[in-house]
């Protein structure tokens, strides 16, 4: 592409890698000190002199190859590339975007990207303008159908309560009593002081740099540099640094947290680039559908060989263990019917976006081979991961596969959610906990091992009911039962005769969940998923599935750009002696521990670990950077996961840059 | 002046870190400058965008340094953004061109003023430098005048040329000499004082905060 061709003039290029290569520089910060915590930038106070030396004294990137706008990252450099930025005026702009508290550069370049509009062809106006409408009008296509949602709300009320009757009045019972107890933990004042928090979070997002100098920065042009950074983010542009340790193709997750903290700095909702990334993929698609035609025709070889510098063969026929019953002759047709199944979007894009808005996405996107990439990642996809069942027992797993939820599938969209139920009663459960749709991603559910989570959540239902059981909770004895464990006093009789009933189970559920993550950690190490960010979702030992794919991924090579977010609800998983520093590495984004102080069933399954080494599910895991969000209020006990993991998912917001949780609405 | 390869090197040793800036009109030559410092070479170089980063190790009086240097671009249009790096540096060089008046003059009415506005650093050194000495024949700036604005405005002064490598070392040697008998700039220079977000321990949460979000 020539620079002709782009809406943005040099200067504008310029500072949009700037400003990306701040974000991400920050979005590896907020690994680790999440914005909303007390950090050493925060402060304005001059006569603190780790102001001055912020700037000064800082390691210089070019020797912290850890970080992400390190050259070796290969995170940045790509973009700067796509942008046509003077080579010369890289190491600048890293060395500005590692070193240095961003308030200080952000607005500078912000000015700089609402300069120059005067000497702008009044064209490249135009098409700013036309490419803004059309991500507009495409935004608001996305915007949920009120009336489906609504249908699908009232199926989930339906579940819910069927749920609540069939498994949760033991478990009600010691939680209306507790808190009669008035346990401390739940009272209101934790919710105001919750309230706050998120307050104080969005004061300091907008606190980050001057507002003025954003309102100089039109509505359009921040859509422009979004949507020429999002191209770059998804261009492939073949590389001729060796320094490279980043092999993997396609939409890295810590481009797409970059770009969400971009987003959140320019006031510009998160829809709107969802919105993009369906435009950039949907045409892309086509061009490079078209081209794929045409060279079909004249060599099918050549086609094939293409594919295969492409990564779809290499990303979807896997070999070693074989592991998924995808071979490379199967993987072919899937190809094909992704193609097939994308063409009637473009179709459908086209009149909403307009073609002019159409004309801009098209120029904006720039060359076709340089997004090889994202239409490779999306081929794959729509097989890779439904269609990756078990081909045969590998590793005690007998059960490991992936469920489509919701009809956006092949559509375009460049994020992927897998969701793992872990407490199940029947196998709709691995599906139906998720079917309200809370946000715009192609969504997956994991089903695996339905026997043995059947079996362990039946019989710790089973004692539940149990005769035992019920008189002790309606002697009250529940609620105390956690605290007893916490602090390893005396353990009620009961509790004894649960031990041997459930443990057994427990145990090879909890061996299975740890395998089923690996499981998981090889489906997005071989790219299964598109090569595409994901946002993993899981309760109960599907928490754990999770968490022990973090761990492999974490010992991985080439696996930081893998997972987007995490959430973990209700998670059995010890907070001592388990890396949970090195699992955050490899989440770009939020990580979220979603915890109910008075989930006693979990802590007698787990009581184990919870004694001597904190357990994540009732505990907040005091590990910097992982968001903990305690939905005591919401959970009335283990099981009410299944009911109220929508509701927590609705409440923390995942789209939102910043840690959120907001309070519960009230609803009737 | 002895000078150890530069930034890629294995883990960097050095006693103090300084922060140095260079700024001035633009085609006055100070990337030509930084590259005749940094690597010994003269080329024909394209206006810079935005900023520009290099590193130097030197030895000074006996103490290993490591230079940070930013090189801004002059144009008018990089000003907003050249501002922001003002910001804790310990030396600012100025560099005008001695063939060009205007960007002498444009010294004392727009550089000069930027430092006051932007610099966090009260005792800062700076330095004027003119450069394209070389070209005496065309000169239009005096040595005499560089003096006595270096006087009036509390700086160190040098002619150099990039061009031909006279005086450049020394530009710079003079340059971190006072800077390091400077004892405030060298406690923030320090390598005791340098921190790195990703090395160092994270701060203490309360656990208050962390509970709720």
């Amino acid at each position: 592409m020539s620079s002709s061709s782009s809406i943005l003039t040099p200067a504008q290029k310029y500072a949009a890698g700037a400003l990306f290569g701040l974000a991400l520089h920050q979005a590896q910060i907020h690994q680790t000190r999440p914005l909303g915590f007390p950090s050493v930038d925060d402060d304005d106070g001059r006569s603190s002199d780790e102001r001055v030396s912020s700037g000064s004294s800082s390691d210089s990137v070019s020797e912290d190859p850890q970080l992400w706008v390190h050259e070796s990252s290969c995170l940045l450099r790509p973009i700067f590339k796509f942008l046509e930025i003077d080579n010369k005026a890289w190491s600048g702009l890293e060395e500005t975007s590692g070193c240095s508290p961003p308030k200080h550069h952000v607005g500078a370049f912000l000015r700089l990207l609402a300069e120059e509009s005067g000497g702008m062809p009044s064209e490249a106006v135009d098409k700013e303008h036309a490419l803004a409408n059309g991500v507009d009008a495409m935004a608001s296509s996305m915007e949920r159908n009120s009336v489906d949602d609504e249908s699908k709300k009232e199926k989930h009320r339906e579940y819910k309560n069927a749920c609540q009757e069939k498994f949760s009045s033991a478990e009600i019972v010691s939680k209306t009593k507790q808190e009669e107890e008035k346990v401390p933990d739940n009272s209101p004042k934790e919710i105001s002081h919750k309230q706050s928090i998120t307050e104080q979070v969005h004061i300091q997002a907008s606190f980050e740099f001057d507002e003025k100098q954003l309102e100089e920065v039109s509505y359009p042009r921040k859509v422009a540099v979004l949507y020429e950074l999002l191209s770059a983010c998804l261009a492939d542009i073949p590389g001729d640094d060796k320094k490279c340790t980043r092999q993997r193709k396609g939409y890295d997750a810590r481009h797409r947290v970059a770009l969400r903290l971009l987003a959140a700095w320019f006031n510009v909702k998160w829809i709107k680039l969802e919105a993009m990334e369906t435009m950039v993929a949907c045409s892309a698609m086509a061009l490079l559908k078209e081209e794929e035609s045409k060279e079909e025709t004249q060599s099918p070889k050549t086609s094939w060989a293409k594919w295969k510098r492409g990564g779809i063969i290499g990303a979807a026929a896997l070999t070693g263990g074989t592991l998924m019953a995808i071979t490379g002759g199967l993987a072919a047709p899937a190809i094909a019917a992704g193609f097939g199944a994308l063409a009637p979007t473009l179709g459908t894009i086209i009149p909403v976006i307009g073609a002019s808005g159409f004309a801009a996405v098209a120029t904006a996107a720039g060359s076709v081979a340089g997004s090889v990439a994202v239409a490779a990642s999306f081929g794959a996809a729509g097989a890779g991961l439904t269609g990756s069942k078990m081909a045969r027992r590998i590793g005690d797993v007998d059960e490991f596969e992936f469920k489509a939820i919701g009809e956006n599938h092949n559509q375009g969209l460049l994020a992927v959610e897998i969701l793992v139920s872990g407490f199940v009663f029947e196998k709709e459960d691995f599906v139906r906990p998720w079917e309200v749709q809370h946000d715009n991603l192609e969504r997956y559910a994991l089903q695996w091992e339905s026997k043995n989570l059947i079996s362990v959540s039946t019989a710790i239902q089973d004692w539940l009911t149990s005769r035992l059981a019920m008189e002790m909770m309606k002697r009250g004895a529940m609620m105390t039962v956690l605290s007893s464990l916490l602090t390893a006093l005396a353990w009620p009789a009961a509790l004894l005769t649960l031990t041997d009933f459930i443990d057994s189970k427990w145990a090879i559920a909890v061996d299975r969940s740890d395998k089923a993550g690996k499981l998981l950690a090889e489906v997005l190490l071989k790219g299964l998923q598109g090569h595409r960010p994901v946002t993993l979702v899981g309760f109960s030992l599907g928490a754990r599935v999770i968490f022990s794919c973090l761990q492999i991924l974490a010992e991985s090579e080439n696996s930081a750009g893998l997972v987007e977010r995490v959430v973990l609800l209700g998670a059995p998983i010890a907070i001592k002696d388990m890396n949970w520093e090195a699992t955050r590495k490899v989440v770009a984004g939020r990580f979220v521990n979603a915890y109910s102080t008075n989930d006693w069933i979990l802590g007698i399954a787990f009581r184990a670990n919870l004694l001597t080494q904190g357990l994540a599910g009732i505990q907040p895991v005091e590990v910097p950077g992982i968001e903990n969000v305690d939905v005591t209020s919401i959970i009335d006990g283990h099981s009410s996961y299944l009911w109220s993991t929508q509701e927590i998912l609705e409440q923390l917001e995942l789209d939102t840059y910043y840690p959120i949780f907001s309070p519960p609405a009230f609803k009737t | 002046m002895e000078s150890s390869s530069s930034s890629l090197s294995s883990p960097p040793e050095f006693d103090y870190l300084f922060k140095l800036l260079l700024i001035g009109d633009s085609g006055v030559g100070k990337s030509s400058l930084l590259l005749s410092f940094t690597s010994d070479t003269f080329e024909d170089l394209s206006p810079t965008i935005g900023v520009d980063f290099k590193v130097k190790h030197v030895t000074v009086g006996g103490k290993k340094l490591k230079l940070a240097i930013w090189d801004t671009a002059g144009q008018e249009r990089f000003r907003t953004l050249t501002s922001s790096y003002y910001r804790g540096a310990q030396g600012i060089i100025m560099v005008y061109d001695v063939t060009r008046r205007e960007t002498f003059t444009n010294l004392s009415d727009i550089w000069a003023k930027e430092i006051d506005l932007y610099s966090t650093n009260q005792d800062c050194i700076k330095m004027l430098v003119g450069n394209k000495f070389d070209k005496d024949s065309e000169r239009t700036v005096s040595k005499k005048e560089g003096i006595d604005f270096a006087r009036e405005y509390g700086c160190l002064f040098i002619e150099c040329s990039a061009k031909t490598r006279v005086n450049v070392e020394q530009c710079f040697e003079e340059l971190v000499l006072k800077i390091l008998e400077t004892p405030s700039l060298l406690a923030e220079g320090s390598s005791g004082v340098k921190k790195n977000i990703f090395k160092q321990k994270p701060l203490e949460s309360d656990a208050s905060t962390s509970s709720c979000c």
